[in-house]
This record gives structure tokens, C-alpha cells and sequence, in this order.
């Protein structure tokens, strides 16, 4: 069985291996590499500002279910700054990627010229980097106070990350949802949806809560954590993992309605391009993966306080999330032949196992449970 | 409900008096005496007689409105072409939307083992009612002939027709019905228990035969808590998917039309979140006069208004999201049609009402950032009476800017409530007020047995753990 000190080694192998089949897909074969990187980047991105919302959530309203998966999240988290240098290459990319940066298309389409007051490459770089300057920001502050708590025990640090976490998350919705308008939604330039940013923001709470829930399975063999993450713990993330699921089939189905019923050639193209052909197959997918079986099985009491079953369950639920994404992100460029290829998998392993290498190092370096934070969990896992 | 406790991370002592649910010194005896004392032998307050007149005199008003509408029409009313959804849309939106927070205290609340839920939930619930109530008259009023509201239902007639069921129309009838019983048996069943205590308790035949009648043969055995655990969880379960459904309907009202203002895809959570926001602060509204008047302030604690100050923070940061995105949207989409809408909104007839309802629903809320403001007991009782108005000027901005102007400026008019929409509206609350009046007077306002059970928290056994509310005696 693999141990997480030796991880890093390991996924940094993946990782720099993936990327260098990107690479080379990058100059031989630039109009399938940039989607691929856009999509990779955004999935693994998605985990660790997840991971930040989703630790900051636990620290606003407490709860047993948090403890057990606290410091998976927070190393989850510590991964921002390396997402954010994996990003820079798409400044490189953007002509690839989006239509609005030629300016012969947008000077000969009226509404994309109203809109190149707000996606332009000037304002666009410029609100990237406003986006991780505040995610690198919350995600430091959130995780150094907590790990300095191990070392000094202070209960004031608990209070401080307290005080942040309320408009920290506020912080966290407004700018996820101004990303996911620039990155993803101006792929289609002509399409929009007040519900996005809600969309994205459940779909990376949801990413995050499932890979957490897979990690501390894997981590709660040993101990520490086998301390804490016990049963009771699954149970609970497990009917949290359940209403996360819930609630990202209610946006999307909402979204899927309402756009359906007005039918409005500015909306409805959108769906058109993920309903034809092969496409189809995939949103079928989603509706019976994504959504019917982990609701069914997560109703059990049974599933949700066995670590393997609910482990399962994660894995699932966190694949559906890259075939989420894919669905999302890749039928926006489905009108220029790209659709999928070799570089998807480069891409999304290459990123991947930089992501892994460094979470693992982040979880090894500290303790695995916040000892000193614990709730009315404290006796029993510090004197245990 | 018994079984799993979360983290008795609460129960710390030394006894933190801001964190308290229930405040100390308080026996089984003295809890059930001081509730069920306000229905059985505590003289009935002056004030309770004022409050009532003047809420029974404006239910007069409604009957009166009521009968002149079905005597003259609906053109009565101030709708008419282009705006031909007013003032019963609005109301009818407020009201079911303030119905929300009793549902969600109810059963949200207890699903996540919430336990400060306990002293408020029965109040909560009642409002829920009464407000589903006030709401549900609208529609049927506005049906014009009320005696026909059966054609809604599906059912094999001999006129061959069917209600449409592609009509968010047609789903409220199916989500407003289902919620107002869901909400019934609730509330009726969390009531059993303490009516057998009123039944034991009440001195004179009349009263102990009638909630002799209501209890049901309660007798408190144990086979009857296990039971009526049981049922209440299930039933918890079950109101849980309503308390999204119905506003997530009532926004399909508007969302599934393609109105500008009204065809927005964030209407449904945007909906839910507003519900909530407005039915916590109708809980503020009347938690903070009744734990006053009836000095209730041992078991609605400070505690309770900073936590349900915090939900109206958490709530109604989601609608300034909404009404962002909405701006944000019409403004990004580039559609004329979209971006007209919002600088009608802005800049048009009604500008001074959308922003009314921007800062009553987006500025003064920020107060609650800070605890001072939360518990402070009368700053928290205003900001809750401007979140409610606040919340019907949203209504109003949706229902009457959307439609008043939409895209052919020949069709474009303006909307103008008639005194008769206003006595309607003042009516309804009289409606809800005269009802509130009458369960304050007639049923316990705070769960009595679930109040003891949390007894054992405030009083720390000697060994230093806490007795679990499991083991404490429930029955009286």
C-alpha cells in the first residue's frame, strides 16, 4: 500500500511525464492542446478553492463531520500558489481559446462589441490575477493560523480564522463567480446565465468534499486520524456529500428548465451543442451518475458509515465531476472539430500529479488532525 | 432524534451565559409551569386585547374587500393590461415566502441536530401556517370565481380538459397544497404531547375536553414517544425537499416565461434563499415582542437572535448576490431587451422603489456583520421590520417593472394599486395577526416537553459529563 511520504515522488513522475506529452501536443498540436489545459487546469484548480471554501465553511458553522477531513482540505488548499503559476501558460493560449480576443470578430458581431468593455485581454489579465491574489491570500492566512495552532495551542488563532472565514466565503463566491464567467462561460461568448457562479461554486464544493472524503478514507487506516474519522464522521459527511449532490442536480436541473421552456435562440444553443451526437450519451451519464445512484445509495444509512462504500461512492462522484467539466467546457469548441484526444489525458495527469505531489507533501508536513481544535472531539482523540 | 447527539461542544462548562439556549435555574416543573401558564392560568394581558382588536378590525377589512371583490370583479383591483399580475401576485409571493423559516426551523434544523431550534420552532411553524394561509387566499381571490378552483386539480370532467402541465401554474397548485398539510401535520403532532399537558392541567371541563380531544390519548408511555419520534423525523424528512420545492416553483411562476427580469436561470436558489431571509426576519419580528411581553427571555435567548440574525446575514447575502447577477447579466448579455430592463429599474418610474429595496435588503443588513448589533435586542427588531418590507418591495419590483414595460413601447403602462389592493393586503395581515393572537392565547407558544429535554444541558451533573437529554424524564 502506498504511504504518503513517498506520494510526492511518485506523482511528480506522473505529472512531469503528463506534461510533456502536453507539450509536445502544445507546438505539434496547439488547437486541441489549449482546450485541454483550460479543462485540466479549471478541474484541479476547482479542488483546491474548493477545498479553501469548504474548510472556511467549517470553521463559520463547527460540526463534527469537519475535523475528520480539516487537514486533507487545508493541504488541498495550499495548493492555490501552484495553480496559479500552472496558469499563467493560458495568457499564451487565449487566442486559441476565445473567439472575443480577434478583433475582426468582434468588430463585425454587435454584441461582442458591447461586451469587449469587459472581455478584453487587458481587464481579463488584470481580474485573473485579482482572482488569485484573494485565493492565495484566504487560503495562506486560513492555513498558517491553523497549522500554528499545533504548535502554540492558541485558542485566539480559532477565533481569527473565524472572523475571516464570513467574509472570506463572500470574497470566494464573488470572485469564483466572475472566473467562471471569463474562463468558461466567454467560450461562448453569446450565451449567459445568471445561475453560473452558483453552478461552479457547487460543482467545486462538491469536487473538494468527494476527494476529501476519498483521501481521509485512505489517511484514517493509521493513525491520527483513525481517531476521529470514524463512522460517525463518515456519516455525517456522507448526508453532507448527499445534500452537495442534491443541490448541484437542483442548479443544474433548474438551469436546464428554464432554459429549455423559454427556448430563446440567444439560450438554447448552448444545450443544443451538449445534446447532439455523442454528447447526449454523456448528459445521460451525468443524470444516472452524477445525480440518480449516488442519491439512492447515500439514502442508506448502511453505505454512508462504511469508509469503503462511501469511499466508493466519492470516487464515483469525482469522476462525474471531470466528465462534468469535459461536458461543460469541450462542446464549446465542438464547431472547430475538437473534441477528444490524446492531450485531454496529458493534460489532465500531467496537472494532476503536480497537484498530488504537492498536497501530499502539504499533508505530510503537518499533523493530520488539528490538535488543538478539535471540538468535543478533543479528549478523546489527544489522550487517546 | 435521541440516539446521535453532534459534538456536545455547547455544553463547556463554566456556563457562558451568550451561548445559553435555555438560561439556568430552570426544574422541569418551572419550565412547563411558566409555558403552559400563559394559555391556562395567567390573567389574559390588556395589551394581548388591544393587539388583538386591531388586528381583528383589520381581518374586517379583508372580509369586507373580500366580499366587494366577489360581488364586483377582479377590476377592482389595479391590474390590467400590460400589468395584469399586481398586488395578489406580490402578496402572495411575500406571504408563502415568510411561511419559509417555520419549515426550515422545523424540519432543516432538526435534521442537522440544530437544538436551539427548540424554543422558536413552535411559533415558527404556526406562522408557516398562517402565512400559507393569507397566501393561498390570492390566487383563489384572483381566480375572480373561487367556487371554481377545483379546475385546477386533474381530474376526468365532461368539459375534456386538463390543466396544463407545462405550467408552473399548475405545480403550485400540487407544491402549495402539499406544503400547507405537510406543514399541518407537523405542527399539529410536535403539539400532541404538550396538549396532553394542557389537558392534564387545565382546570375547568370545557378545557380539559377540549384538548382531551386534540391530544389524541396521549398518555406518554414510552411506546408513544418512540412512535411519535419516529413519525416527527419522518415527517421532518419529508418537509425538508419542500422547503426548496415550493419557492423554487413560485419562481418557475416567473422563470419559465420569457419576460425580461423574470427569464433569469437564478430565480430558484435566488427565490429559496429570499424566502428564508424574509421568514427569519418575520421570526425576529415576533420573537422579539413576544418573549418581551410574555418574558419569555429564559427561553428565547440572546442566543437565539444572534443565531437567527446570522441566517438573515447568510440569506440575505444570497439575494444581494441575486440581485447582483441579475445586474451583472442584463448588462453582460448585451440583449437590449435585458440591458432596458435593469436601466428601468435604475432610472425608470419606479426607480425609488428598487432602490428602497436595495438598501433594505442589501445595506442595512450589513449591520449584522457585527455582534454588537445582533445582540442588541432593538436594533435587531428594526433591521427585521425592514428586511420584511424590504423583501415585498422586491416582490413589488419583480412582478410590476417586468411587466409594465416589456418589448413593444406602444404596450408599455403603468401600474396603479387601488384602495382596494391595499385593504386587501392590510386585511391579510390582519389575517395572520388575528390568527397568531388566537394561538398565543390557546396553545403553548414554546414546545414545553422539548424544552425540558434540554434542561440537563444547562445544569452540569457533579461528575463533570452532562445527564443526556435521552435520559431525562420527558413525560409529565
Amino acid at each position: 500500500m502506498m504511504k504518503l511520504e513517498t506520494l510526492p515522488r511518485r506523482a511528480v513522475s506522473v505529472g512531469l511525464a503528463g506534461l510533456s506529452l502536453a507539450l509536445i501536443a502544445a507546438f505539434g498540436d496547439p488547437e486541441h492542446f489549449w482546450p485541454s489545459y483550460l479543462f485540466a487546469h479549471l478541474f484541479w484548480l476547482g479542488l483546491s478553492i474548493g477545498s479553501a471554501a469548504v474548510v472556511m465553511l467549517h470553521h463559520l458553522t463547527g460540526g463534527r463531520w469537519g475535523f475528520a477531513i480539516r487537514r486533507v482540505l487545508e493541504a488541498g488548499a495550499r495548493t492555490i500558489p501552484l495553480m496559479a503559476v500552472l496558469f499563467v501558460p493560458i495568457f499564451f493560449g487565449l487566442s486559441h481559446l476565445y473567439e472575443w480576443t480577434h478583433a475582426e470578430v468582434v468588430a463585425a458581431d454587435e454584441v461582442l462589441r458591447h461586451k469587449s468593455r469587459y472581455l478584453n485581454v487587458p481587464f481579463f489579465s488584470l481580474r485573473a490575477v485579482l482572482y488569485f491574489v484573494v485565493w492565495i491570500a484566504l487560503a495562506h492566512l486560513v492555513t498558517k493560523w491553523s497549522y500554528g495552532q499545533d504548535r502554540t495551542g492558541d485558542p485566539r488563532l480559532s477565533q481569527r480564522i473565524r472572523t475571516l472565514a464570513g467574509p472570506g466565503l463572500v470574497l470566494y463566491g464573488g470572485t469564483i463567480t466572475f472566473a467562471a464567467v471569463d474562463w468558461v462561460m466567454s467560450l461562448e461568448p453569446h450565451w449567459y446565465s445568471t445561475i453560473y457562479g452558483i453552478k461552479f461554486i457547487l460543482g467545486q464544493v462538491l469536487t473538494a468534499f468527494a476527494a476529501a472524503i476519498l483521501l481521509a478514507a485512505w489517511l484514517s487506516r493509521t493513525r491520527p486520524l483513525s481517531e476521529i474519522a470514524t463512522s460517525d464522521a463518515f456519516h455525517d459527511l456522507g448526508n453532507l456529500l448527499l445534500a452537495f449532490v442534491m443541490l448541484w442536480a437542483y442548479v443544474t436541473f433548474s438551469q436546464f428548465l428554464i432554459i429549455w421552456s423559454g427556448n430563446l435562440p440567444e439560450e438554447i444553443p448552448w444545450y443544443l451543442r451538449r445534446t447532439q451526437g455523442r454528447w447526449e450519451v454523456v448528459a445521460g451519464l451525468m443524470v444516472v451518475f452524477h445525480f440518480l445512484i449516488p442519491f439512492l445509495l447515500l439514502l442508506s444509512r448502511a453505505v454512508k458509515r462504511n469508509v469503503r462504500t462511501l469511499a466508493a461512492l466519492s470516487g464515483m462522484i469525482l469522476i462525474m465531476r471531470v466528465v462534468d467539466l469535459y461536458w461543460i467546457i469541450m462542446p464549446a469548441f465542438e464547431e472547430r472539430g475538437i473534441g477528444l484526444h490524446w492531450s485531454n489525458a496529458a493534460a489532465f495527469f500531467g496537472i494532476g500529479g503536480l497537484w498530488f505531489a504537492l498536497w501530499a507533501r502539504e499533508a505530510a508536513r503537518h499533523e493530520l488532525i488539528p490538535v488543538h481544535d478539535l471540538g468535543g472531539l478533543g479528549e478523546r482523540a489527544s489522550h487517546g | 432524534m435521541s440516539e446521535e447527539k453532534g459534538p456536545r461542544v455547547e455544553m463547556a462548562t463554566p456556563f457562558d451565559p451568550r451561548a445559553a439556549i435555555l438560561a439556568p435555574g430552570h426544574t422541569y416543573a418551572s419550565i412547563t409551569d411558566k409555558i403552559s401558564a400563559l394559555v391556562l392560568t395567567r390573567r389574559t394581558p390588556r395589551g394581548w386585547f388591544l393587539g388583538f382588536t386591531i388586528a381583528f378590525l383589520l381581518l374586517m377589512l379583508l372580509l369586507f374587500t373580500a366580499a366587494y371583490l366577489l360581488a364586483t370583479g377582479v377590476g377592482i383591483w389595479g391590474v390590467t393590461v400590460p400589468v395584469g399580475w399586481g398586488f395578489d401576485i406580490i402578496n402572495f409571493v411575500w406571504w408563502i415566502g415568510i411561511g419559509h423559516a417555520g419549515t426550515l426551523i422545523s424540519a432543516i434544523l432538526l435534521l442537522l441536530r440544530q437544538r436551539w431550534r427548540t424554543s422558536i420552532n413552535r411559533f415558527a411553524e404556526a406562522m408557516t401556517l398562517f402565512a400559507v394561509a393569507c397566501a393561498g387566499l390570492y390566487p383563489l381571490l384572483h381566480m375572480g370565481r373561487p367556487w371554481l378552483f377545483y379546475w385546477l386539480l386533474p381530474y376526468p370532467n365532461t368539459m375534456g380538459t386538463w390543466p396544463q402541465p407545462r405550467s408552473p401554474l399548475v405545480w403550485d397548485v400540487f407544491a402549495i397544497t402539499t406544503y400547507a398539510t405537510v406543514s399541518f401535520l407537523f405542527w399539529f403532532i410536535g403539539l400532541i404531547p404538550d396538549l396532553a399537558t394542557l389537558r392534564d392541567r387545565a382546570r375547568r371541563r370545557f378545557w380539559r375536553i377540549l384538548y382531551g380531544f386534540l391530544a389524541m390519548g396521549w398518555r406518554g408511555s414510552a411506546r408513544h414517544w418512540a412512535r411519535y419520534e419516529m413519525a416527527y423525523l419522518l415527517l421532518a424528512g419529508l418537509a425538508t425537499p419542500l422547503v426548496v420545492s415550493v419557492h423554487t416553483v413560485v419562481s418557475f411562476d416567473f422563470a419559465i416565461s420569457i419576460i425580461p427580469g423574470w427569464h433569469a436561470t437564478i430565480f430558484p436558489p435566488y427565490f429559496v434563499a429570499g424566502a428564508i431571509y424574509s421568514g427569519f426576519a418575520m421570526v425576529v419580528t415576533l420573537a422579539i415582542p413576544l418573549r418581551k411581553f410574555y418574558e419569555l427571555e429564559d427561553f428565547i435567548t440572546m442566543k437565539h437572535l444572534d443565531n437567527m440574525a446570522k441566517i438573515m446575514l447568510a440569506t440575505g447575502l444570497i439575494v444581494g448576490y441575486g440581485y447582483m447577477m441579475e445586474a451583472f447579466m442584463a448588462w453582460y448579455s448585451g440583449n437590449p431587451y435585458e440591458r432596458y430592463m435593469i436601466l428601468n429599474r435604475l432610472r425608470g418610474p419606479y426607480a425609488p422603489v428598487y432602490w428602497a429595496l436595495l438598501v433594505c435588503n442589501v445595506g442595512v443588513l450589513q449591520a449584522l456583520w457585527s455582534a454588537r448589533v445582533r445582540r442588541n435586542v432593538r436594533a435587531l427588531f428594526a433591521i427585521a421590520l425592514v428586511v420584511n418590507v424590504g423583501m415585498w418591495l422586491e416582490r413589488f419590483v419583480i412582478v410590476v417593472t417586468s411587466l409594465h414595460r416589456d418589448f413593444l413601447p406602444s404596450s408599455w403602462g403603468m401600474y396603479r394599486p387601488t384602495i382596494f389592493d391595499w385593504t386587501m393586503f392590510l386585511g391579510s395581515i390582519g389575517l395572520f395577526l388575528t390568527l397568531m393572537f388566537l394561538f398565543i392565547r390557546l396553545l403553548p407558544v414554546i414546545s414545553i416537553f422539548e424544552m425540558r429535554a434540554l434542561l440537563p444541558e444547562t445544569a452540569p451533573t457533579p461528575g463533570g459529563g452532562t445527564m443526556r437529554p435521552a435520559e431525562a424524564p420527558t413525560t409529565s
